[in-house]
Protein backbone atom coordinates (compact mmCIF):
# COMPACT_ATOMS: atom_id res chain seq x y z
CA UNK A 1 0.00 0.00 0.00
CA UNK A 2 2.18 3.36 -1.12
CA UNK A 3 1.50 6.29 0.84
CA UNK A 4 -2.09 8.22 -0.07
CA UNK A 5 -1.43 12.00 -2.03
CA UNK A 6 -3.22 13.52 0.41
CA UNK A 7 -4.20 12.69 4.05
CA UNK A 8 -6.01 15.49 6.19
CA UNK A 9 -8.22 15.12 9.64
CA UNK A 10 -10.20 16.70 12.13
CA UNK A 11 -8.58 20.21 9.78
CA UNK A 12 -10.18 23.71 10.22
CA UNK A 13 -8.89 26.90 9.30
CA UNK A 14 -10.68 30.07 10.32
CA UNK A 15 -10.19 33.85 8.19
CA UNK A 16 -10.51 36.29 11.39
CA UNK A 17 -12.90 34.80 13.85
CA UNK A 18 -14.91 33.00 10.94
CA UNK A 19 -14.26 29.70 10.59
CA UNK A 20 -14.09 28.90 6.88
CA UNK A 21 -13.14 24.77 6.89
CA UNK A 22 -14.43 22.45 9.82
CA UNK A 23 -14.17 18.91 10.26
CA UNK A 24 -12.61 18.19 7.03
CA UNK A 25 -11.56 14.87 6.70
CA UNK A 26 -10.09 13.28 3.76
CA UNK A 27 -7.72 10.69 2.33
CA UNK A 28 -7.22 10.58 -1.38
CA UNK A 29 -5.37 7.47 -2.49
CA UNK A 30 -2.33 7.96 -4.99
CA UNK A 31 -3.63 7.96 -8.60
CA UNK A 32 -6.77 9.97 -7.99
CA UNK A 33 -7.99 12.83 -9.74
CA UNK A 34 -10.00 14.70 -7.78
CA UNK A 35 -12.83 17.59 -8.32
CA UNK A 36 -13.13 19.73 -5.40
CA UNK A 37 -16.46 21.30 -6.05
CA UNK A 38 -17.94 23.90 -4.06
CA UNK A 39 -20.21 27.03 -3.46
CA UNK A 40 -17.97 30.44 -4.04
CA UNK A 41 -16.48 31.33 -0.24
CA UNK A 42 -17.35 27.48 0.66
CA UNK A 43 -13.06 27.07 1.13
CA UNK A 44 -11.88 25.59 -2.14
CA UNK A 45 -9.45 27.67 -2.86
CA UNK A 46 -8.55 28.27 1.02
CA UNK A 47 -8.25 23.92 1.18
CA UNK A 48 -5.44 23.98 -1.67
CA UNK A 49 -3.99 26.72 -0.29
CA UNK A 50 -3.28 24.48 2.60
CA UNK A 51 -2.04 21.96 0.51
CA UNK A 52 0.37 23.69 -0.67
CA UNK A 53 1.09 25.25 2.76
CA UNK A 54 0.66 28.88 1.50
CA UNK A 55 -1.87 29.36 4.64
CA UNK A 56 -1.55 27.14 7.86
CA UNK A 57 -4.30 25.20 9.57
CA UNK A 58 -6.06 26.50 12.99
CA UNK A 59 -5.50 23.00 13.93
CA UNK A 60 -5.64 19.17 12.54
CA UNK A 61 -3.16 17.78 10.69
CA UNK A 62 -2.68 17.77 6.77
CA UNK A 63 -0.11 15.70 5.44
CA UNK A 64 0.51 15.71 1.20
CA UNK A 65 2.84 12.85 -0.16
CA UNK A 66 3.57 12.23 3.22
CA UNK A 67 5.19 15.19 3.80
CA UNK A 68 4.04 18.55 5.71
CA UNK A 69 2.39 20.77 3.09
CA UNK A 70 5.03 23.10 2.02
CA UNK A 71 7.65 20.59 2.00
CA UNK A 72 7.18 18.49 -0.90
CA UNK A 73 8.78 21.38 -3.07
CA UNK A 74 8.95 20.12 -6.84
CA UNK A 75 6.59 16.97 -5.86
CA UNK A 76 3.98 18.96 -6.02
CA UNK A 77 2.70 21.08 -9.32
CA UNK A 78 0.76 23.99 -8.92
CA UNK A 79 -1.65 25.50 -11.33
CA UNK A 80 -2.70 29.07 -9.77
CA UNK A 81 -5.65 30.64 -11.25
CA UNK A 82 -5.48 32.35 -14.67
CA UNK A 83 -5.56 36.03 -13.05
CA UNK A 84 -2.18 35.83 -10.93
CA UNK A 85 -0.17 36.87 -13.94
CA UNK A 86 0.48 39.68 -15.56
CA UNK A 87 -0.68 39.94 -19.32
CA UNK A 88 2.06 42.05 -20.16
CA UNK A 89 5.39 40.42 -18.06
CA UNK A 90 8.44 40.18 -20.39
CA UNK A 91 9.13 36.17 -20.75
CA UNK A 92 9.04 33.79 -23.13
CA UNK A 93 6.96 30.37 -23.46
CA UNK A 94 10.39 28.66 -22.76
CA UNK A 95 11.88 30.35 -19.96
CA UNK A 96 7.95 30.70 -17.90
CA UNK A 97 8.17 26.86 -18.34
CA UNK A 98 11.93 26.96 -16.62
CA UNK A 99 10.50 28.98 -13.82
CA UNK A 100 8.73 25.30 -12.57
CA UNK A 101 12.24 24.17 -11.57
CA UNK A 102 13.45 26.32 -8.91
CA UNK A 103 14.70 25.17 -5.66
CA UNK A 104 13.21 25.89 -2.53
CA UNK A 105 15.03 28.28 0.02
CA UNK A 106 17.59 30.44 -0.15
CA UNK A 107 19.56 27.97 -2.78
CA UNK A 108 17.54 28.36 -5.72
CA UNK A 109 17.40 31.80 -5.61
CA UNK A 110 21.01 32.33 -7.42
CA UNK A 111 20.97 33.98 -10.49
CA UNK A 112 23.79 32.00 -11.87
CA UNK A 113 23.67 28.54 -13.59
CA UNK A 114 25.97 26.88 -15.13
CA UNK A 115 25.83 26.20 -18.62
CA UNK A 116 25.01 22.23 -18.09
CA UNK A 117 22.12 22.50 -15.93
CA UNK A 118 21.56 25.38 -17.80
CA UNK A 119 21.03 23.08 -21.13
CA UNK A 120 19.28 20.29 -18.86
CA UNK A 121 16.68 22.75 -17.61
CA UNK A 122 16.18 23.83 -20.93
CA UNK A 123 15.63 19.88 -22.39
CA UNK A 124 13.25 19.53 -19.62
CA UNK A 125 11.11 22.33 -20.03
CA UNK A 126 10.64 21.64 -23.89
CA UNK A 127 9.93 18.02 -23.02
CA UNK A 128 7.59 19.65 -20.66
CA UNK A 129 5.62 21.96 -23.84
CA UNK A 130 5.44 18.96 -25.58
CA UNK A 131 3.60 17.12 -23.79
CA UNK A 132 1.07 20.37 -23.40
CA UNK A 133 1.37 20.80 -27.06
CA UNK A 134 2.88 23.84 -27.64
CA UNK A 135 6.85 22.82 -28.38
CA UNK A 136 6.98 25.17 -31.18
CA UNK A 137 5.94 28.04 -29.05
CA UNK A 138 8.51 28.14 -26.82
CA UNK A 139 10.61 31.22 -27.80
CA UNK A 140 7.87 32.85 -28.07
CA UNK A 141 6.68 36.44 -26.18
CA UNK A 142 3.71 34.30 -23.32
CA UNK A 143 1.75 37.92 -23.72
CA UNK A 144 1.77 37.11 -27.81
CA UNK A 145 -0.65 33.26 -26.77
CA UNK A 146 -4.36 32.61 -26.29
CA UNK A 147 -5.92 32.09 -23.10
CA UNK A 148 -5.98 28.42 -23.34
CA UNK A 149 -2.78 28.08 -24.68
CA UNK A 150 -1.43 29.92 -21.75
CA UNK A 151 -3.40 27.93 -19.39
CA UNK A 152 -1.22 24.85 -21.10
CA UNK A 153 2.03 27.00 -20.96
CA UNK A 154 1.50 26.91 -17.27
CA UNK A 155 0.81 23.43 -16.67
CA UNK A 156 3.79 22.69 -18.47
CA UNK A 157 5.44 24.40 -15.66
CA UNK A 158 3.80 22.57 -13.12
CA UNK A 159 4.96 19.56 -14.78
CA UNK A 160 8.26 20.36 -15.78
CA UNK A 161 9.69 18.67 -12.44
CA UNK A 162 8.31 15.81 -13.20
CA UNK A 163 5.57 16.06 -9.88
CA UNK A 164 3.53 13.29 -8.06
CA UNK A 165 0.56 15.63 -7.33
CA UNK A 166 -1.03 18.12 -9.43
CA UNK A 167 -2.59 20.92 -7.59
CA UNK A 168 -5.28 22.76 -10.18
CA UNK A 169 -6.97 25.98 -9.37
CA UNK A 170 -10.14 26.49 -11.29
CA UNK A 171 -8.26 25.31 -15.00
CA UNK A 172 -10.88 26.04 -16.98
CA UNK A 173 -11.76 29.46 -15.81
CA UNK A 174 -11.44 31.94 -18.70
CA UNK A 175 -10.49 29.67 -21.42
CA UNK A 176 -13.17 29.19 -23.98
CA UNK A 177 -15.44 25.48 -24.47
CA UNK A 178 -12.83 23.85 -27.19
CA UNK A 179 -9.96 24.87 -24.83
CA UNK A 180 -11.97 23.54 -22.41
CA UNK A 181 -11.91 19.64 -24.05
CA UNK A 182 -8.48 20.10 -24.86
CA UNK A 183 -7.23 21.07 -21.55
CA UNK A 184 -9.48 17.86 -20.26
CA UNK A 185 -8.12 15.46 -22.47
CA UNK A 186 -4.41 16.86 -21.75
CA UNK A 187 -5.73 16.08 -17.95
CA UNK A 188 -7.16 13.34 -18.37
CA UNK A 189 -3.26 11.92 -19.75
CA UNK A 190 -1.28 13.52 -17.20
CA UNK A 191 -3.91 11.29 -14.48
CA UNK A 192 -2.69 7.90 -15.81
CA UNK A 193 1.07 9.31 -13.79
CA UNK A 194 0.03 11.24 -11.80
CA UNK A 195 -2.68 12.65 -8.98
CA UNK A 196 -4.19 15.07 -9.84
CA UNK A 197 -6.85 17.67 -7.22
CA UNK A 198 -8.86 20.42 -9.36
CA UNK A 199 -10.61 22.94 -7.82
CA UNK A 200 -13.71 23.84 -10.12
CA UNK A 201 -16.93 25.64 -10.51
CA UNK A 202 -17.60 24.73 -13.40
CA UNK A 203 -19.62 21.42 -13.31
CA UNK A 204 -19.21 20.42 -16.89
CA UNK A 205 -15.73 19.79 -16.45
CA UNK A 206 -16.36 17.03 -14.36
CA UNK A 207 -16.98 14.61 -17.13
CA UNK A 208 -15.61 11.32 -17.72
CA UNK A 209 -11.84 11.69 -16.56
CA UNK A 210 -12.63 12.53 -12.79
CA UNK A 211 -12.32 9.70 -10.83
CA UNK A 212 -13.90 10.87 -7.41
CA UNK A 213 -15.66 14.48 -6.13
CA UNK A 214 -15.21 16.59 -2.80
CA UNK A 215 -17.65 18.80 -2.35
CA UNK A 216 -16.58 21.56 0.29
CA UNK A 217 -18.82 23.74 1.26
CA UNK A 218 -17.18 24.41 4.94
CA UNK A 219 -16.90 20.94 5.46
CA UNK A 220 -15.95 18.54 3.06
CA UNK A 221 -17.76 15.14 1.69
CA UNK A 222 -15.91 12.92 -0.25
CA UNK A 223 -17.41 10.97 -2.88
CA UNK A 224 -15.43 8.26 -4.27
CA UNK A 225 -16.98 7.97 -7.66
CA UNK A 226 -17.68 10.68 -10.44
CA UNK A 227 -21.25 10.23 -10.32
CA UNK A 228 -22.72 13.66 -10.16
CA UNK A 229 -25.95 12.99 -8.13
CA UNK A 230 -28.77 15.18 -7.18
CA UNK A 231 -27.38 15.72 -3.68
CA UNK A 232 -23.54 16.12 -4.68
CA UNK A 233 -25.18 19.01 -6.87
CA UNK A 234 -26.91 20.20 -4.29
CA UNK A 235 -23.80 20.22 -2.24
CA UNK A 236 -21.50 21.52 -4.81
CA UNK A 237 -23.89 24.73 -6.01
CA UNK A 238 -24.55 25.37 -2.09
CA UNK A 239 -28.67 25.35 -3.26
CA UNK A 240 -31.39 23.67 -1.92
CA UNK A 241 -32.60 21.06 -4.06
CA UNK A 242 -36.38 21.86 -2.89
CA UNK A 243 -36.37 25.05 -4.38
CA UNK A 244 -35.40 23.67 -7.81
CA UNK A 245 -32.16 23.76 -10.04
CA UNK A 246 -29.80 25.88 -9.50
CA UNK A 247 -27.99 26.06 -13.05
CA UNK A 248 -29.54 27.84 -15.36
CA UNK A 249 -28.94 26.28 -19.12
CA UNK A 250 -30.07 27.69 -21.97
CA UNK A 251 -29.86 26.64 -25.67
CA UNK A 252 -31.54 26.55 -28.83
CA UNK A 253 -32.86 23.73 -30.97
CA UNK A 254 -31.50 20.78 -28.77
CA UNK A 255 -32.34 19.76 -25.62
CA UNK A 256 -29.35 20.39 -22.88
CA UNK A 257 -28.06 17.19 -21.36
CA UNK A 258 -25.04 16.37 -19.15
CA UNK A 259 -23.43 13.84 -17.14
CA UNK A 260 -24.89 10.52 -17.55
CA UNK A 261 -22.72 7.68 -15.69
CA UNK A 262 -20.91 4.74 -17.69
CA UNK A 263 -23.65 1.65 -17.50
CA UNK A 264 -23.89 -1.76 -19.38
CA UNK A 265 -27.58 -1.53 -19.76
CA UNK A 266 -27.74 -2.23 -24.03
CA UNK A 267 -31.54 -0.89 -24.11
CA UNK A 268 -30.14 2.06 -23.34
CA UNK A 269 -28.84 4.86 -26.07
CA UNK A 270 -25.41 3.26 -25.80
CA UNK A 271 -23.11 3.29 -23.34
CA UNK A 272 -21.01 6.12 -21.46
CA UNK A 273 -22.30 9.83 -22.25
CA UNK A 274 -20.46 12.62 -20.61
CA UNK A 275 -20.30 15.87 -22.42
CA UNK A 276 -20.93 19.67 -21.85
CA UNK A 277 -24.07 21.97 -23.44
CA UNK A 278 -23.12 22.39 -27.02
CA UNK A 279 -25.67 20.10 -28.03
CA UNK A 280 -23.81 17.07 -29.13
CA UNK A 281 -26.33 16.02 -32.36
CA UNK A 282 -25.38 12.55 -31.57
CA UNK A 283 -25.89 12.50 -27.91
CA UNK A 284 -29.01 11.34 -26.39
CA UNK A 285 -31.93 13.93 -25.89
CA UNK A 286 -32.93 12.90 -22.51
CA UNK A 287 -29.92 12.54 -20.98
CA UNK A 288 -31.54 12.55 -17.44
CA UNK A 289 -30.38 16.60 -16.37
CA UNK A 290 -29.21 16.41 -12.90
CA UNK A 291 -31.00 12.89 -12.16
CA UNK A 292 -29.28 9.91 -13.97
CA UNK B 1 27.46 70.64 -25.21
CA UNK B 2 31.13 69.66 -26.16
CA UNK B 3 31.74 73.40 -24.73
CA UNK B 4 30.19 71.97 -21.02
CA UNK B 5 31.82 69.06 -20.78
CA UNK B 6 34.92 70.68 -19.58
CA UNK B 7 33.40 71.77 -17.04
CA UNK B 8 33.70 69.39 -13.78
CA UNK B 9 30.51 70.14 -12.77
CA UNK B 10 28.91 69.03 -16.05
CA UNK B 11 31.39 65.53 -15.91
CA UNK B 12 29.72 65.18 -12.62
CA UNK B 13 26.82 65.37 -13.53
CA UNK B 14 26.78 63.18 -16.69
CA UNK B 15 28.12 60.68 -14.77
CA UNK B 16 25.50 60.84 -11.83
CA UNK B 17 22.65 60.65 -14.22
CA UNK B 18 24.00 57.47 -16.35
CA UNK B 19 24.94 55.96 -12.72
CA UNK B 20 21.37 56.87 -11.88
CA UNK B 21 20.20 55.39 -14.98
CA UNK B 22 21.68 51.86 -14.49
CA UNK B 23 19.96 51.29 -11.13
CA UNK B 24 16.60 52.73 -12.19
CA UNK B 25 16.45 50.75 -14.76
CA UNK B 26 17.30 47.60 -12.87
CA UNK B 27 14.69 48.48 -9.88
CA UNK B 28 12.57 50.19 -11.86
CA UNK B 29 11.61 47.35 -13.87
CA UNK B 30 11.55 45.30 -10.95
CA UNK B 31 9.12 47.80 -9.61
CA UNK B 32 6.81 48.20 -12.46
CA UNK B 33 6.94 44.12 -12.78
CA UNK B 34 5.65 43.84 -9.05
CA UNK B 35 3.09 46.23 -9.01
CA UNK B 36 4.83 48.25 -6.06
CA UNK B 37 4.79 51.74 -7.75
CA UNK B 38 2.84 53.36 -5.29
CA UNK B 39 5.16 51.35 -2.30
CA UNK B 40 8.33 52.95 -4.41
CA UNK B 41 6.78 56.69 -4.01
CA UNK B 42 5.80 55.72 -0.40
CA UNK B 43 9.63 55.24 -0.02
CA UNK B 44 11.01 58.29 -2.04
CA UNK B 45 8.59 61.36 -0.17
CA UNK B 46 9.47 59.81 3.15
CA UNK B 47 12.82 59.56 2.55
CA UNK B 48 12.83 63.21 3.18
CA UNK B 49 12.45 62.54 6.78
CA UNK B 50 16.28 61.29 6.21
CA UNK B 51 17.12 64.82 4.61
CA UNK B 52 15.62 66.24 7.54
CA UNK B 53 17.67 64.47 10.58
CA UNK B 54 20.97 64.76 8.44
CA UNK B 55 20.42 68.33 9.07
CA UNK B 56 19.09 68.34 12.46
CA UNK B 57 22.19 65.80 13.13
CA UNK B 58 24.97 67.88 11.26
CA UNK B 59 25.81 64.89 9.38
CA UNK B 60 26.51 63.76 5.87
CA UNK B 61 23.41 63.60 4.25
CA UNK B 62 23.32 61.17 1.75
CA UNK B 63 24.51 57.93 3.99
CA UNK B 64 21.83 59.22 7.35
CA UNK B 65 18.94 59.47 4.14
CA UNK B 66 19.81 55.78 2.59
CA UNK B 67 19.72 54.85 6.19
CA UNK B 68 16.64 56.45 7.21
CA UNK B 69 14.90 55.27 3.67
CA UNK B 70 15.73 51.94 3.78
CA UNK B 71 14.09 51.87 7.46
CA UNK B 72 11.24 53.26 6.10
CA UNK B 73 11.03 50.77 3.23
CA UNK B 74 11.36 47.80 5.73
CA UNK B 75 8.57 49.21 7.46
CA UNK B 76 6.72 49.31 4.53
CA UNK B 77 7.47 45.79 3.31
CA UNK B 78 6.27 44.58 6.69
CA UNK B 79 2.74 46.49 6.64
CA UNK B 80 2.45 45.04 3.07
CA UNK B 81 2.78 41.74 4.57
CA UNK B 82 0.79 41.88 7.59
CA UNK B 83 -1.84 44.04 6.67
CA UNK B 84 -2.63 43.58 3.55
CA UNK B 85 -6.21 44.92 3.26
CA UNK B 86 -5.25 48.00 4.19
CA UNK B 87 -1.88 48.71 3.75
CA UNK B 88 -1.99 51.03 0.66
CA UNK B 89 -3.59 53.66 3.47
CA UNK B 90 -0.63 53.00 5.68
CA UNK B 91 1.40 53.39 3.42
CA UNK B 92 -0.13 56.55 2.44
CA UNK B 93 0.03 57.97 6.14
CA UNK B 94 4.05 56.62 6.35
CA UNK B 95 4.36 58.50 2.95
CA UNK B 96 3.35 61.91 4.39
CA UNK B 97 4.73 61.27 7.89
CA UNK B 98 8.12 61.24 6.32
CA UNK B 99 7.49 63.99 5.07
CA UNK B 100 6.54 66.10 7.31
CA UNK B 101 9.51 65.53 9.94
CA UNK B 102 11.94 66.09 7.38
CA UNK B 103 10.36 69.52 6.96
CA UNK B 104 9.37 69.81 11.00
CA UNK B 105 13.35 68.82 11.56
CA UNK B 106 14.48 71.13 9.40
CA UNK B 107 12.61 74.12 10.69
CA UNK B 108 14.08 72.69 14.26
CA UNK B 109 17.78 73.08 12.26
CA UNK B 110 19.48 76.49 13.90
CA UNK B 111 20.90 78.56 10.99
CA UNK B 112 19.79 76.17 8.69
CA UNK B 113 19.79 77.79 4.83
CA UNK B 114 20.56 74.69 2.45
CA UNK B 115 18.84 74.62 -0.43
CA UNK B 116 15.62 72.54 0.23
CA UNK B 117 14.38 72.66 -3.39
CA UNK B 118 17.53 70.76 -4.31
CA UNK B 119 16.38 67.64 -2.43
CA UNK B 120 13.02 67.45 -4.06
CA UNK B 121 13.70 68.73 -7.70
CA UNK B 122 17.40 67.26 -7.77
CA UNK B 123 20.85 68.99 -7.83
CA UNK B 124 22.59 67.50 -10.66
CA UNK B 125 24.35 70.10 -11.62
CA UNK B 126 26.05 70.51 -8.02
CA UNK B 127 27.09 66.70 -7.22
CA UNK B 128 30.32 66.69 -5.65
CA UNK B 129 33.05 63.75 -6.30
CA UNK B 130 32.21 62.45 -2.89
CA UNK B 131 28.81 61.97 -3.68
CA UNK B 132 29.85 59.89 -7.10
CA UNK B 133 31.70 57.49 -4.89
CA UNK B 134 29.05 56.73 -3.15
CA UNK B 135 26.56 56.55 -5.39
CA UNK B 136 28.60 54.28 -7.56
CA UNK B 137 29.56 52.18 -4.38
CA UNK B 138 25.49 51.97 -3.89
CA UNK B 139 25.21 51.20 -7.59
CA UNK B 140 27.64 48.34 -7.42
CA UNK B 141 25.72 46.66 -3.98
CA UNK B 142 22.39 47.03 -5.38
CA UNK B 143 23.27 45.21 -8.64
CA UNK B 144 25.26 42.77 -6.95
CA UNK B 145 22.77 41.92 -4.65
CA UNK B 146 20.00 42.20 -8.02
CA UNK B 147 22.19 39.55 -9.70
CA UNK B 148 22.83 37.03 -6.54
CA UNK B 149 18.95 36.50 -6.38
CA UNK B 150 18.02 37.10 -9.58
CA UNK B 151 16.37 33.93 -9.91
CA UNK B 152 14.24 34.37 -7.09
CA UNK B 153 13.10 37.90 -8.36
CA UNK B 154 12.01 36.45 -11.40
CA UNK B 155 9.59 33.84 -9.78
CA UNK B 156 8.32 36.09 -7.87
CA UNK B 157 7.43 38.87 -9.75
CA UNK B 158 5.87 36.45 -12.15
CA UNK B 159 4.42 34.70 -10.15
CA UNK B 160 3.79 35.27 -6.18
CA UNK B 161 1.39 31.94 -5.51
CA UNK B 162 3.48 29.96 -7.64
CA UNK B 163 6.78 30.90 -5.96
CA UNK B 164 5.52 30.30 -2.37
CA UNK B 165 4.16 27.05 -3.05
CA UNK B 166 7.80 25.91 -4.37
CA UNK B 167 9.26 26.97 -1.34
CA UNK B 168 10.72 30.04 -2.50
CA UNK B 169 11.39 32.81 0.18
CA UNK B 170 8.90 35.45 -1.45
CA UNK B 171 8.77 37.29 2.29
CA UNK B 172 12.76 37.42 2.37
CA UNK B 173 12.45 38.79 -1.70
CA UNK B 174 10.04 41.37 -0.87
CA UNK B 175 11.62 42.69 1.83
CA UNK B 176 14.93 42.68 -0.14
CA UNK B 177 12.93 44.45 -3.01
CA UNK B 178 12.48 47.48 -1.16
CA UNK B 179 15.44 47.79 0.83
CA UNK B 180 16.75 47.94 -2.81
CA UNK B 181 14.38 50.63 -4.08
CA UNK B 182 15.05 53.05 -0.85
CA UNK B 183 19.19 52.48 -2.18
CA UNK B 184 17.94 53.55 -5.68
CA UNK B 185 15.77 55.92 -4.46
CA UNK B 186 18.33 57.69 -2.71
CA UNK B 187 20.60 57.70 -5.55
CA UNK B 188 17.98 59.25 -7.81
CA UNK B 189 17.31 62.03 -5.71
CA UNK B 190 20.65 63.58 -6.37
CA UNK B 191 19.59 63.36 -10.13
CA UNK B 192 16.14 64.09 -10.18
CA UNK B 193 14.86 64.41 -6.47
CA UNK B 194 12.21 63.10 -4.31
CA UNK B 195 9.22 64.39 -5.93
CA UNK B 196 10.54 62.97 -9.58
CA UNK B 197 11.99 59.64 -8.62
CA UNK B 198 8.88 57.85 -9.69
CA UNK B 199 8.81 59.40 -13.38
CA UNK B 200 12.79 58.02 -13.98
CA UNK B 201 11.31 55.05 -12.19
CA UNK B 202 8.53 54.07 -14.66
CA UNK B 203 8.52 55.51 -17.71
CA UNK B 204 11.84 53.84 -19.00
CA UNK B 205 10.34 50.35 -17.63
CA UNK B 206 6.94 50.67 -18.94
CA UNK B 207 8.43 51.84 -22.19
CA UNK B 208 10.87 48.75 -22.26
CA UNK B 209 8.32 46.04 -21.06
CA UNK B 210 6.22 45.75 -23.99
CA UNK B 211 9.83 45.46 -26.35
CA UNK B 212 11.41 43.00 -24.48
CA UNK B 213 11.06 39.31 -24.36
CA UNK B 214 12.91 38.89 -20.59
CA UNK B 215 13.19 40.81 -17.91
CA UNK B 216 17.36 41.14 -17.87
CA UNK B 217 16.54 42.74 -21.45
CA UNK B 218 13.59 45.28 -19.93
CA UNK B 219 16.33 46.30 -17.17
CA UNK B 220 19.12 46.90 -19.61
CA UNK B 221 16.72 48.85 -22.44
CA UNK B 222 14.95 50.83 -19.50
CA UNK B 223 18.54 51.57 -18.19
CA UNK B 224 19.49 52.60 -21.77
CA UNK B 225 16.52 55.12 -22.15
CA UNK B 226 17.46 56.28 -19.17
CA UNK B 227 20.51 57.41 -19.72
CA UNK B 228 19.36 59.20 -23.07
CA UNK B 229 16.87 61.02 -21.07
CA UNK B 230 19.62 62.11 -18.45
CA UNK B 231 21.87 63.27 -21.20
CA UNK B 232 19.02 64.66 -23.05
CA UNK B 233 17.54 66.72 -20.17
CA UNK B 234 20.56 67.60 -19.39
CA UNK B 235 21.72 69.12 -22.95
CA UNK B 236 18.37 71.23 -22.65
CA UNK B 237 18.69 72.33 -19.09
CA UNK B 238 22.10 73.41 -20.01
CA UNK B 239 21.43 75.11 -23.65
CA UNK B 240 18.14 76.51 -22.17
CA UNK B 241 19.18 77.65 -18.57
CA UNK B 242 16.13 75.21 -16.81
CA UNK B 243 15.74 73.15 -13.93
CA UNK B 244 17.49 69.89 -14.48
CA UNK B 245 16.07 67.51 -12.96
CA UNK B 246 12.63 68.71 -14.47
CA UNK B 247 14.21 69.08 -17.96
CA UNK B 248 14.81 65.03 -17.81
CA UNK B 249 11.33 64.57 -16.14
CA UNK B 250 10.53 66.38 -19.47
CA UNK B 251 12.29 64.72 -21.83
CA UNK B 252 11.21 61.19 -20.47
CA UNK B 253 7.53 62.33 -20.56
CA UNK B 254 8.30 63.41 -24.17
CA UNK B 255 9.81 60.31 -25.06
CA UNK B 256 6.26 58.06 -23.37
CA UNK B 257 4.61 60.39 -25.29
CA UNK B 258 6.30 59.26 -28.65
CA UNK B 259 6.56 55.57 -27.51
CA UNK B 260 2.54 55.67 -27.02
CA UNK B 261 2.27 56.37 -30.70
CA UNK B 262 4.31 54.33 -31.76
CA UNK B 263 2.96 50.72 -33.34
CA UNK B 264 2.20 48.56 -29.68
CA UNK B 265 4.35 45.36 -31.09
CA UNK B 266 6.12 44.33 -33.68
CA UNK B 267 6.95 41.32 -31.49
CA UNK B 268 4.00 39.41 -32.42
CA UNK B 269 5.32 38.81 -36.62
CA UNK B 270 8.54 38.56 -35.00
CA UNK B 271 7.57 35.24 -32.87
CA UNK B 272 5.31 34.08 -35.93
CA UNK B 273 8.33 34.34 -38.32
CA UNK B 274 10.83 32.55 -35.41
CA UNK B 275 7.77 29.70 -34.75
Amino acid sequence: MSTPAIEISDLWFAYGGTRVLEGVNLTLPAGEFLAVLGPNGGGKSTLLRLLLGLVTPGGGGVRVLGSPPGEAGGRIGYLPQFTQVSASFPITVLEAVRLGLIRPGLLGLGGFVGRAQRRREHEAALNALARVGLADHAQRRLSDLSGGQRQRVFIARAIVSGPELLLLDEPTASVDGRSRQELMALLAELNTEMTIVMVSHDMSTVDGCVTSIACVNRGLHFHADSRLTPDIFAEATGADPKVGCPVELFAHGKVPHRVVHAHDDPHCCGGRHASGFEGDPKGPKAGGGQGA
Amino acid sequence: MMEALSFEFFRNALLAGLLASVICGVIGSLVVVNRIVFLAGGVAHASYGGVGLAFYLGLPVLPVTAGFSTLAALCMAWVTLTSRERADTVIGVLWAAGMALGIILLDLTPGYNADLMSYLFGSILAVPVEDLWLMAALAAVVLVLVALFARGLLVMSFDTDFARSRGVPVRFLHFLLMGLTALCVVMVIRVVGLILVLALLTIPPFMAERRCRSLAGMMLLSAALSALFCVGGLWLSYSLDLTSGASIIAVACVGFGLSLCLPQRRSQEKAAGRA
